[in-house]
């Protein structure tokens, strides 16, 4: 994956899809902003499969400390953006 | 050819008891191993013995499982002995003592390819849903450097490696 040249507009879409996919939904029904913990159907477990196919996703190991604070798709994509800055040094 | 027995290159050595694998460690795991699309898969049901809770299966042996199917695929794939550098797992649920599982890996890796190999590895449940996520790196070794590390006789080195050889020529 062309990680140095990835946006986080990018990493927004790859993460929806990823917890949409999860969560039994549409990618387009998640909003990068929105309560991941107000949509029904939700729960912990979900959020924690998703966060392990996206790590899987972008071979980047987030700490759980970040994962149990997220509380948005945009959430999760900073971090993973992040994570991928720093890896391409 | 999908679900088809993976015969692993250890069972030449007749005293082999690695934990994870050999039939001979009454104390082991005693994994065995079929073929699929993507690398191979094992089937395994914990008891009592494997409890860290009540009920519930030591995290531990999950991570061992894992570790043990992404490092005999690697082996089967390239050939060579590897040793575990890294071991990454993140556990989505627990597992039930007494409950069936899976466990399928999978690996990008190729013969003759400098190390470290990457592999990853799942365990899912009967209704298919994951519970926990492995992913590993594994360091190749010379034949040389396999022997300085193992117990092993001369007789028994080379049947490793005319095993490993065979793996090496198979594909």
């Amino acid at each position: 994956m062309g990680t140095s040249t990835i946006t986080l507009e990018e990493i927004i879409g790859t993460v929806a899809g990823l917890i949409a996919a999860e969560f039994g939904r549409d990618d387009g029904q998640l909003a990068p902003d929105l309560d991941l913990t107000a949509v029904e159907g939700a729960d912990s477990v979900k959020v924690l499969r998703a966060v392990a196919r996206i790590e899987r996703t972008y071979d980047i190991e987030l700490e759980d400390e970040q994962v149990f604070g997220f509380k948005t798709i945009r959430d999760v994509a900073t971090a993973v953006s992040g994570l991928i800055a720093e890896q391409d040094g | 050819m999908t679900g088809e027995a993976v015969a692993l290159p250890w069972r030449v050595l007749p005293d082999y008891r690695c934990f994870g694998c050999s039939p001979a460690n009454e104390q082991g795991l005693r994994l065995s191993f079929t073929r699929t699309e993507e690398g191979i898969a094992c089937a395994f049901r914990f008891d009592r013995r494997h409890e860290s809770y009540p009920g519930v299966v030591h995290g531990g042996l999950s991570s061992t499982v894992c570790d043990e199917i992404m490092g005999n695929l690697l082996v089967l794939r390239t050939g060579v002995s590897v040793f575990t550098t890294s071991l990454r797992t993140r556990f989505v649920g627990p597992l039930a003592v007494g409950a069936d599982y899976r466990c399928l890996a999978r690996t990008d890796a190729v013969a003759g390819a400098p190390g470290p190999y990457q592999a990853s590895a799942d365990i899912v449940d009967g209704e298919g849903r994951v519970l926990v996520f492995a992913s590993g790196s594994y360091q190749p070794v010379s034949a040389e450097q396999a022997r300085a590390r193992m117990d092993l006789t001369d007789q028994e080195a080379r049947l490793v490696q005319q095993a490993l050889a065979g793996l090496r020529s198979s594909d």
